[in-house]
C-alpha cells in the first residue's frame, strides 16, 4: 500500500465514524486528493482495500463527482461560476479574463502546476455574482479588473493558505450577505479545507 | 402473498400475479412492452425509460415505467396510447443520438433489441445533427470479452449482473450524465467466471466475445435446445451452429436450473469441436507409433481379443457420456462377459454419497425455501458454478449460509459462519462435534436445511462428513445435494450396475490385471492424483482401447484409439443432473471424419461377435433408460422430455450403484482442489479459453509464505525429479500453514501430495533463463 | 415591507461571532433543547411541529410534521440534514451554516429527541468549505460541552453527529441521491417506491431527511409553540422563509420574511429596486428548476399556493431577477447547461435530452440556429416532460430532467420572438 501510516490511521478514524464502512468512501477520496492533488489509481487501490469494494467500484463513485479530479490539479484550483445569476452578471467576462491571463481552457492545468482553471456550476454566491473560488474559498463580486489583480497577487505571493476573507477584502466586491465575521482559517490544498482531510490551514 | 388479481390493459381485463411487475404480468398475457434495461433475472433499475406506460391515478393519467410498477388490483393501464407511443419514440431517438450506425459490421445485428425496436417503435430520420459521442473502438476488457463503448446504451445490465448475480463487480459505470460509460479498472480486467452472460444480455453489440466475434449472422444460424454436460448442474442451453459448425452456446432460462445463466466454461468450452487436431480416424499402435486403421479391421482385431478374454474385459469411463451410452456399455458388458462387470469412473472426488432412504434429496429450488444452507464440499464456484449462483441468490433473498471446510471462501462474505481451520484440520477432519458449534446448532435445529455435501479433497475421509450429515438429518428438516461435480455422473450411477472409483481400480487391477481395458472419454493420467500408480498399471495391460475426441496423456498408452462423437452437439440422448433431473442432449452438428457414437461402435463390435444389437439404437436405449427410472408416470423418454410442460426436465431417480470401497488413504500434506479452468484436453483445444487454465500457480497466505521463508512470485516446485516453474500467490483465504495446489494444472497431479514437495523462489537470473 | 427575523436574529445581533458557542449560549442557545429533553415528551415536540404547519424549505415543500409522523419504528434510525444547497440562485442555507451552526445543531438535538434517533449526519456540499468548517467546529464545541455524545445534558439521550462533505454533484440534493451518496455510492436518485426515506432511507433504515432551514426553525417553534409560528405568514405558507434574491437588483441578498407579500414589493423595498432603474423582463421565483414568470407578473404573492397557481413554484426560495437587457436565450442556455452537467445519467431522456437541448440552444445563441429549431426544442422538451404542463409530467426517475424543460417552455411561451430573432433569416435563391 502506498499510503503511509499516518494517512491510514486517519482513514481508519474516518471509517469509524460511519455505521457502514462504505459510507467513508467520499471522505476517503477527499483524503486521497489532499495527498496527490487528484484521485490516483494507487489511492483507488488503497481505498478499495480499506473498505472492501473493488477498484472499479471506487472509480465509479469517484468519477461521478466533479470535485474528485482525475488528473493532477495545480496548487490553486480556480473555479469560476457560470450558472444563471453569475451568467446574467457577466461572469463570462471574468472567465475570459482568467483564460487570457492563464492561457488555460476549461479543466486545464498550467505547466508549472500553479493554476488549474475550471468553469463550475452555482457555488451558492449568487447574491455576490459573479463569484469565483480559489481552492474552494469563495470570493464574490468579481470584475475582470479585480480578477487580474487577484491573479497577480496569487502569482507573486503564492500563499500557502488561501483565506476567503482576505481575498474578499483585497479583491472582492458585492457580497451575498454582510459577512461581519472575520475568520482567518483557510485551505492549504485544492481540496475543501476540513480537518478530516488534513487540509485546514492554520489561522493567519 | 401471491394472488391473481384483475387488471385492465388496453381496455381488456386480464388476470395478473400481484407479486409481479407490470411489464412481466403483461408479458404473461401476451402483451409486449418494449424495454432495454429490464431483465427478468435482475433487479429493476428503471433507467432506459423505454417501458413507459400510462396508468390511471386519482390525479389523472400518469406515465410510469412498467418495469418498476407492481401489479395492484384494478389497475388500469394503457400500453399503446398516443402519449406512450410518443414517449417511446422519444426514448429511441435519444438512444440513437449517440449510437453508431455500424449494424453492418456488428455481431448483434439481426438479434439486436435496439435495431428491432427502432424498426417497430422508432422515429424516422434523425433530427440530431451534432457530432456523436466517440470512444476508442473495441477495447478488450478480459481475455475473452470486448467492449465497444460507443454502442453502449447504459442499461446497466452487465453491471447489475456482475454485482448482483455473480458477485464480482469488476465492470461499472464511470463518469456521470452524458459522459457516463461502462468500463473496468485499468489493472483489474473483467475476469469473471460468468462474464459471458453479460454478452448474452447486452441489448446492443457493446459487449462481444472473442469466441463469436464476426463468426456469423443470426439469420444464418441453426439452433437447438440442449443440456450442458460441463458439470452436474446440467444447465439448459441453446446450441447455435452454421454450416455444420458449432459457433455459440447461449443460456436458456430454465426456472428450476440455471435461470438463463451459464458459466464461461460451459459457454465457451465447445470450440474444441472444430479443432484440427480432433481424431478423425481410428488408430492402432504399431512400433510405438499410431497408424491409421480402418474401422472394419479394428473391429475384427478387437473381436478376437474379446473372444479370448471374456472375463478379463474392464471399463474405465469418463463422466461425459449420455445415459443411453452408459446403458449401452452396461448391456455390452453383460453380453460379452459371464460375470458381472465393474465400471470405474474417472473422478478423484467419488465417494458413496448419501443416498440412504431416510435422507431426502434436494432440488435447487429447495435452496430458495430453506432457512439455512449448509455447505461442506468441493469448491462450488469452481466446480458447480451455477449452483454457486443459486446459493448466492438464495442468501440474497434471506437464507442463512453456513460453510465448513477450507473451500468455498468465495462465499465467505455472504456466509453467516465460515468454519475452517479453527475446527477442521488439514485433512478435513472435524476437531469439534457438530453439536458443539453453537451458530450451526442455532441455524439448524428445527429448521428447513438444504445441505451440499461432498468430498472437499481427494484425500478427505468420510468420517466427519458422516457426523455432520447425521447431525443435520436428526435435528433439522434436511434435504441434501450430493456434490459430485463431474458431467453426467448421476447418469452413470443410475445406468451402470456397479460404479467404482480410481483407488478401487488401482487396488483391483493390482490383484487381477484385465486383458482388455476400454477407456472411454477419460484421461485419468492427466487429471487424477493417483496418476503415477495408474500409469504403471496401464503400462502393464496388453490391450487398451480408448474411445475419445483427442489424443491425451492417457490414451497415448493405448493400443487402439477410436474417434468418437462429442456429447456437445454431436449426439442425442439424456442427461441426469445432481438433482436427478433429466433433460435432453441434442445434436446440431455432424462429427468429423469417421467418428462414431459409442452406440454405433458397440453395435458393430457386438454384431461381429454374433450378438444381438437390437437395443443399440438410441431410441431403444432411451426406452431402457426410462424404464430404469422411479418415475413411471413421467418417464424420461425423448417424447416426454420434448413436451413443453417438461421444459424444466423431469426429476426421477433410482437407487444409485456406487461401490467405492475406499478412499485415498494417504494423508495429504497439501491443500488441493480443482479450478474451473484447467488443463483438460477439451479446454486445451478450445482456443479462446485455453490460456485461462494454463497458468501454473500455487497459493498460501502471507504468514505461511513467511514461515516457509519464501516470497510471493516465481518459484520452482520440485519432487522426485519433477521440477516445474510456477507462481506463488498470496491468498489470505487459504488457512494458516497450508499450501494450495490447483491439481488441474498441467502435470501438477504427478506430485505425491502425501510427501514433501520442495518449493524455492527463483532468483532474478533464473527468471531470465526460464522465460 | 419588513423582515421578520426568527432564524437570522442572532447573526444580526452578534455580527462578528454568532457562530461561537459562547455567544450562542449567551443568547438563549441550547436552553430549548435542555428544557425539552428534561421536561417534554417526544409526542409534545411532534405536536408543536405539526401545529406550526411548517413546510420543508428544501424545495419540495412537504409538511414537516407529516414527514416526522411517517417515520417508521426501528432500532436503527437516522436524521440526515440536507445541506447540499446547489440550486442555482440559492444561498440561504449557506448563512445558516456559516453564521449560526449551533442553531442547526440544537434543532437536530430536538428533532432526534422527538424521533428517538441517536445518529445524525449533516451532508454539506463539498464546495461549501468554509460553512462546513464552521459546522464541524460547532459540532466539536457541542461535544466538548456535553451537548452531543452520550447522555446529553445529563439525560438518557445519546446523539452523534457526523459532518459529511459532498463532492460536487447537484443531484445529491435530491434526498434519495443524497442517501446513496452518503452510503458511498454514486449519487443517483433511487427508484420510487419506496417513496419515503422515513420508511426506507439510509441503509434502508427509516430516515428523516430535512433541509437546513427547516431544522434550524425547530428551536424557535418549540420555544414559542407551533401555534405562534402558524400565525406568521399566510395559510399554507406559515412562518418565515429566507429568500435568496439575486440578479439585476440593487441590493441582492438573503431576506427572512413572512410569506404573503408580492415579488414586486420585495424587489422594490428590500431589494431596493432594479439596477439602473431598468424594468424586469422575466424572473425566476424559486430556483433554476422553476418556470420563469414575466415582468408583468411581479404582483403575484410570494406564497407556495399563489406561485403554484401561476404555473411555477416557490421551490428553494431563490428569486432571480432579469432586467430588460438580459439575453434570455443565453439565460436559458445557462440553466439547461446546468441541468445537462448535473444529470446523473440514469434516465435516457434526461441524460441525452438535456445535452441535446443544450446543443440546440448553443446553436441558436451563436447565430447558427435553424428555423426548425424552435419546434425541435419544444418537441425534445415534450419527450422529457410530455405535454409540457405544470407541475411537469415526467418520463424520468426524478424531477431533474423535467426541470431543464422549464426555462425553454417559459422562453417559448412568453419570449418566442426573442428566440426567432436569433435565427438567421434564410437567404432565398
Ligand atoms: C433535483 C433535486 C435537487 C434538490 N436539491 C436540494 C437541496 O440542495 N437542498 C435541499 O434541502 N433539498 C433539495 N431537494 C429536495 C430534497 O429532495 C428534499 O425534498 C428535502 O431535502 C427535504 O427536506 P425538507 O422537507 O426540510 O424541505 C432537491 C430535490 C431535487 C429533486
Ligand atoms: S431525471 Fe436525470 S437526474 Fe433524475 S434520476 Fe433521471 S437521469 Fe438522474
Ligand atoms: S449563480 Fe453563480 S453563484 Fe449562484
Amino acid at each position: 500500500m502506498s499510503w503511509d501510516k499516518k494517512l491510514i490511521n486517519q482513514a481508519n478514524k474516518i471509517i469509524k465514524q460511519y455505521p457502514q464502512k462504505r459510507s467513508a468512501l467520499g471522505p476517503l477520496l477527499h483524503l486521497a486528493q489532499s495527498k496527490d492533488g487528484y484521485i490516483s489509481d494507487d489511492s483507488i487501490e488503497v481505498i478499495s482495500e480499506l473498505i472492501g469494494i473493488t477498484e472499479v467500484q471506487v472509480k465509479s463513485v469517484s468519477t461521478f463527482y466533479s470535485m474528485y479530479k482525475q488528473e493532477p490539479t495545480g496548487k490553486y484550483l480556480i473555479s469560476v461560476c457560470k450558472s444563471i445569476s453569475c451568467e446574467i452578471s457577466n461572469s463570462s467576462d471574468v472567465i475570459k479574463k482568467v483564460q487570457e491571463i492563464t492561457g488555460l481552457n476549461n479543466n486545464e492545468t498550467d505547466e508549472e502546476g500553479i493554476f488549474t482553471f475550471e468553469k463550475v456550476e452555482c457555488i451558492g454566491a449568487c447574491g455576490g455574482a459573479p463569484a469565483i473560488q480559489i481552492n474552494y474559498e469563495t470570493v464574490e463580486g468579481m470584475t475582470p479588473e479585480s480578477t487580474e489583480s487577484l491573479f497577480n497577487w496569487l502569482k507573486e505571493n503564492q500563499p500557502k493558505v488561501i483565506v476567503a476573507d482576505i481575498l474578499q477584502e483585497k479583491f472582492g466586491g458585492t457580497r451575498s450577505f454582510e459577512w461581519g465575521i472575520k475568520d482567518n482559517s483557510g485551505t492549504i490544498a485544492s481540496v475543501p479545507g476540513f480537518q478530516n482531510f488534513n487540509t485546514v490551514g492554520e489561522s493567519k | 402473498m401471491n394472488e391473481m388479481v384483475k387488471i385492465n390493459v388496453n381496455g381488456i381485463e386480464i388476470q395478473a400475479d400481484n407479486n409481479k411487475l407490470l411489464i412481466e404480468a403483461c408479458e404473461d398475457s401476451g402483451i409486449h412492452i418494449p424495454r432495454f434495461c429490464w431483465h427478468k433475472r435482475l433487479d429493476p433499475v428503471g433507467m432506459c425509460r423505454m417501458c413507459l406506460v400510462e396508468v390511471d391515478t386519482p390525479r389523472g393519467k400518469a406515465l410510469v415505467p412498467s418495469c418498476t410498477t407492481k401489479v395492484t388490483p384494478n389497475l388500469v393501464v394503457d400500453t399503446e396510447s398516443e402519449v406512450v407511443k410518443k414517449a417511446q419514440e422519444g426514448v429511441l431517438e435519444f438512444l440513437l443520438i449517440n449510437h453508431p450506425l455500424d449494424c453492418p459490421i456488428c455481431d448483434k445485428a439481426g438479434e439486436c433489441p435496439l435495431q428491432d425496436q427502432t424498426v417497430s417503435y422508432g422515429p424516422g430520420e434523425s433530427r440530431f445533427v451534432e457530432e456523436k459521442r466517440h470512444f476508442e473502438k473495441p477495447i478488450s476488457i478480459s481475455e475473452i470479452i470486448l467492449l465497444d463503448r460507443e454502442r453502449c446504451i447504459l442499461c446497466a445490465r452487465c453491471t447489475r449482473f456482475s454485482d448482483e448475480i455473480s458477485g464480482d463487480p469488476l465492470i461499472e459505470f464511470v463518469q456521470r450524465g452524458n459522459k457516463t460509460e461502462v468500463n473496468t479498472f485499468p489493472n483489474e480486467p473483467f475476469r469473471s467466471y460468468f462474464s459471458g452472460n453479460t454478452v448474452q444480455i447486452c441489448p446492443v453489440g457493446a459487449l462481444t466475445s472473442t469466441s463469436y466475434r464476426f463468426k456469423a449472422r443470426p439469420w444464418d444460424l441453426k439452433a437447438t435446445t440442449s443440456t450442458c454436460n460441463g458439470c452436474t448442474v446440467g444447465c439448459t442451453v441453446e446450441l447455435n451452429a452454421s454450416q455444420n459448425k458449432m459457433l455459440r452456446i447461449l443460456g436458456v432460462d430454465n426456472d428450476s436450473v440455471n435461470q438463463g445463466w451459464l458459466c464461461d466454461k460451459g459457454r465457451y468450452n465447445f470450440e474444441f469441436l472444430n479443432n484440427q487436431s480432433r481424431l478423425k480416424e481410428s488408430l492402432e499402435k504399431v512400433n510405438e507409433k499410431f497408424e491409421i486403421i480402418s474401422n472394419k479391421d479394428l473391429i475384427n482385431k478387437l473381436k478376437n481379443k474379446i473372444l479370448n478374454n471374456e472375463n478379463k474385459v474392464k471399463f474405465l469411463l469418463g463422466t461425459n457420456l449420455t445415459n443411453e451410452e452408459y446403458a449401452a456399455f452396461n448391456e455390452f458388458s453383460a453380453l460379452i462377459s459371464k460375470s458381472k462387470s465393474d465400471f470405474y469412473l474417472s473422478d478423484d472426488y467419488l465417494f458413496n454419497g448419501y443416498f440412504e432412504k431416510n435422507i431426502s434429496l434436494a432440488t435447487f429450488n429447495n435452496l430458495d425455501t430453506a432457512d439455512t444452507i449448509v455447505i461442506w464440499s468441493e469448491d462450488i464456484k469452481e466446480n458447480l458454478p451455477i449452483l454457486y449462483l443459486r446459493v448466492r441468490q438464495a442468501v440474497k433473498n434471506g437464507t442463512k449460509l453456513i460453510i465448513l471446510g477450507h473451500n468455498n471462501s468465495t462465499l465467505k462474505d455472504i456466509a453467516s459462519d465460515f468454519y475452517s481451520s479453527d475446527i477442521i484440520d488439514e485433512n478435513f477432519e472435524l476437531k469439534v462435534q457438530p453439536e458443539n458449534l453453537k451458530n450451526l446448532k442455532d441455524a439448524v435445529i428445527g429448521k428447513n436445511v438444504t445441505a451440499i455435501i461432498g468430498k472437499s479433497s481427494p484425500y478427505q475421509n468420510k468420517k466427519s462428513l458422516d457426523l455432520l450429515v447425521s447431525f443435520l438429518n436428526e435435528n433439522s428438516n434436511l434435504s441434501l445435494l450430493n456434490s459430485f461435480s463431474k458431467g453426467n455422473s448421476f447418469g452413470a450411477f443410475q445406468n451402470l450396475d456397479s460404479v467404482k472409483g480410481l483407488p478401487d481400480l488401482c487396488k483391483d487391477f493390482e490383484e487381477d490385471l484385465p486383458e482388455v481395458l476400454f477407456i472411454v472419454g477419460a484421461d485419468p493420467i492427466g487429471s487424477s492424483v493417483l496418476t503415477n500408480k495408474i500409469t504403471s498399471i496401464l503400462e502393464k495391460i496388453n490391450c487398451i482401447v480408448s474411445l475419445d475426441l483427442f489424443i491425451h496423456q492417457t490414451n497415448e498408452l493405448a493400443n487402439y484409439v477410436v474417434p468418437m462423437n462429442s456429447t456437445v452437439s454431436e449426439k442425442e440422448g439424456t442427461f441426469t443432473n445432481i438433482e436427478f433431473r433429466s433433460s435432453k442432449i441434442n445434436k446440431i452438428t455432424p462429427s468429423p471424419g469417421k467418428a462414431l457414437s459409442e452406440n454405433e461402435f458397440l453395435s458393430n463390435l457386438l454384431s461381429s461377435l454374433g450378438k444381438s444389437t437390437d437395443f443399440l439404437s438410441v431410441h431403444e436405449l432411451n426406452t431402457k433408460v426410462a424404464e430404469n427410472n422411479f418415475n413411471q408416470v413421467n418417464k424420461i423418454t425423448f417424447d416426454e422430455l420434448d413436451k413443453p410442460s417438461n421444459f424444466d426436465g423431469i426429476i426421477s431417480g433410482k437407487e444409485v450403484n456406487i461401490n467405492c470401497t475406499f478412499f485415498i488413504e494417504d494423508k495429504s500434506l497439501y491443500y488441493v482442489g480443482r479450478k474451473l479452468y484447467g488443463d483438460s484436453v477439451t479446454q486445451r483445444n478450445s482456443q479462446s479459453i485455453s490460456i485461462l487454465g494454463s497458468k501454473k500457480y500455487i497459493q498460501a497466505n502471507l504468514s505461511t509464505i513467511k514461515t516457509l521463508d519464501l516470497e510471493a512470485g516465481k518459484c520452482y516446485i520440485e519432487q522426485n525429479g519433477l521440477k516445474l516453474s510456477s507462481e506463488l500467490i498470496i491468498n489470505e483465504n487459504i488457512p494458516d500453514g497450508l499450501i494450495y495446489f490447483p491439481i488441474n494444472r498441467r502435470n501438477f497431479v504427478k506430485y505425491n501430495f502425501a510427501e514433501k514437495i520442495n518449493i524455492s523462489n527463483i532468483s532474478n537470473e533464473d527468471i531470465l533463463s526460464v522465460q | 415591507m419588513k423582515e421578520t427575523v426568527l432564524l437570522t436574529k442572532r447573526m444580526r445581533d452578534f455580527p462578528s461571532d454568532s457562530h461561537l458557542i459562547d455567544i450562542y449560549e449567551k443568547s438563549n442557545g441550547y436552553k430549548v433543547a435542555k428544557k425539552t429533553l428534561s421536561k417534554s415528551s417526544p409526542e409534545e415536540v411532534l405536536k408543536e411541529i405539526q401545529d406550526s404547519n411548517i413546510k420543508g424549505r428544501g424545495g419540495a415543500g412537504f409538511p414537516t410534521g407529516t414527514k416526522w409522523g411517517m417515520l417508521v419504528e426501528d432500532k436503527e434510525k437516522y436524521l440526515v440534514i440536507n445541506a447540499d444547497e446547489s440550486e442555482p440562485g440559492t444561498f440561504k442555507d449557506r448563512i445558516l451554516l456559516e453564521r449560526d451552526p449551533h442553531q442547526l445543531i440544537e434543532g437536530m438535538i430536538i428533532t432526534c429527541f422527538a424521533a428517538n434517533i441517536d445518529k445524525a449526519f449533516i451532508y454539506i456540499r463539498g464546495e461549501y468549505a468554509k460553512p462546513a468548517r464552521r459546522v464541524q467546529n460547532a459540532v466539536e464545541q457541542a461535544y466538548s460541552k456535553g451537548y452531543l455524545g452520550k447522555k446529553i445534558f445529563g439525560t438518557n439521550m445519546n446523539l452523534d453527529i457526523v459532518v459529511h462533505l459532498g463532492a460536487g454533484a447537484y443531484i445529491c440534493g435530491e434526498e434519495t441521491a443524497l442517501l446513496n451518496s452518503l452510503e458511498g455510492r454514486r449519487g443517483e436518485p433511487r427508484l420510487k417506491p419506496p417513496f419515503y426515506p422515513a420508511v426506507k432511507g439510509l441503509y434502508m433504515k427509516p430516515t428523516l431527511v430535512n433541509n437546513v432551514e427547516t431544522i434550524s426553525s425547530v428551536p424557535w417553534i418549540v420555544e414559542n409553540t407551533g401555534a405562534e409560528y402558524n400565525k406568521l405568514g399566510v395559510e399554507g405558507s406559515t412562518g418565515t422563509r429566507i429568500f435568496s434574491l439575486s440578479g439585476h437588483i440593487n441590493k441582492p441578498g438573503n431576506y427572512e420574511i413572512e410569506m404573503g407579500s408580492s415579488f414586486g414589493e420585495f424587489v422594490e423595498t428590500l431589494g431596493e429596486g432594479v439596477r439602473n432603474n431598468k424594468k424586469i423582463k422575466a424572473f425566476i421565483p424559486g430556483g433554476a428548476s422553476a418556470p420563469w414568470l414575466t415582468g408583468e407578473q411581479l404582483e403575484i404573492k410570494m406564497t407556495i399556493d399563489d406561485v403554484a397557481k401561476n404555473n411555477s413554484m416557490l421551490g428553494s426560495g431563490a428569486v432571480v431577477m432579469m432586467d430588460e437587457d438580459t439575453n434570455l436565450v443565453n439565460a436559458a442556455k445557462s440553466i439547461v447547461s446546468f441541468f445537462a452537467h448535473e444529470s446523473c445519467g440514469q434516465c435516457t431522456p434526461c441524460r441525452e435530452g438535456t445535452t441535446w437541448l443544450e446543443m440546440i440552444l448553443d446553436r441558436v445563441a451563436s447565430g447558427r440556429g435553424r428555423s426548425s429549431d424552435l419546434e425541435l426544442l419544444l418537441d425534445v422538451c415534450d419527450n422529457i416532460s410530455p405535454g409540457l404542463s405544470w407541475p411537469p409530467k415526467m418520463t424520468t426517475i426524478c424531477p431533474l430532467g423535467p426541470s431543464a424543460v422549464s426555462p425553454i417552455t417559459s422562453l417559448m411561451k412568453n419570449f418566442r420572438e426573442e428566440v426567432e430573432n436569433m435565427i438567421p433569416t434564410k437567404v432565398l435563391l
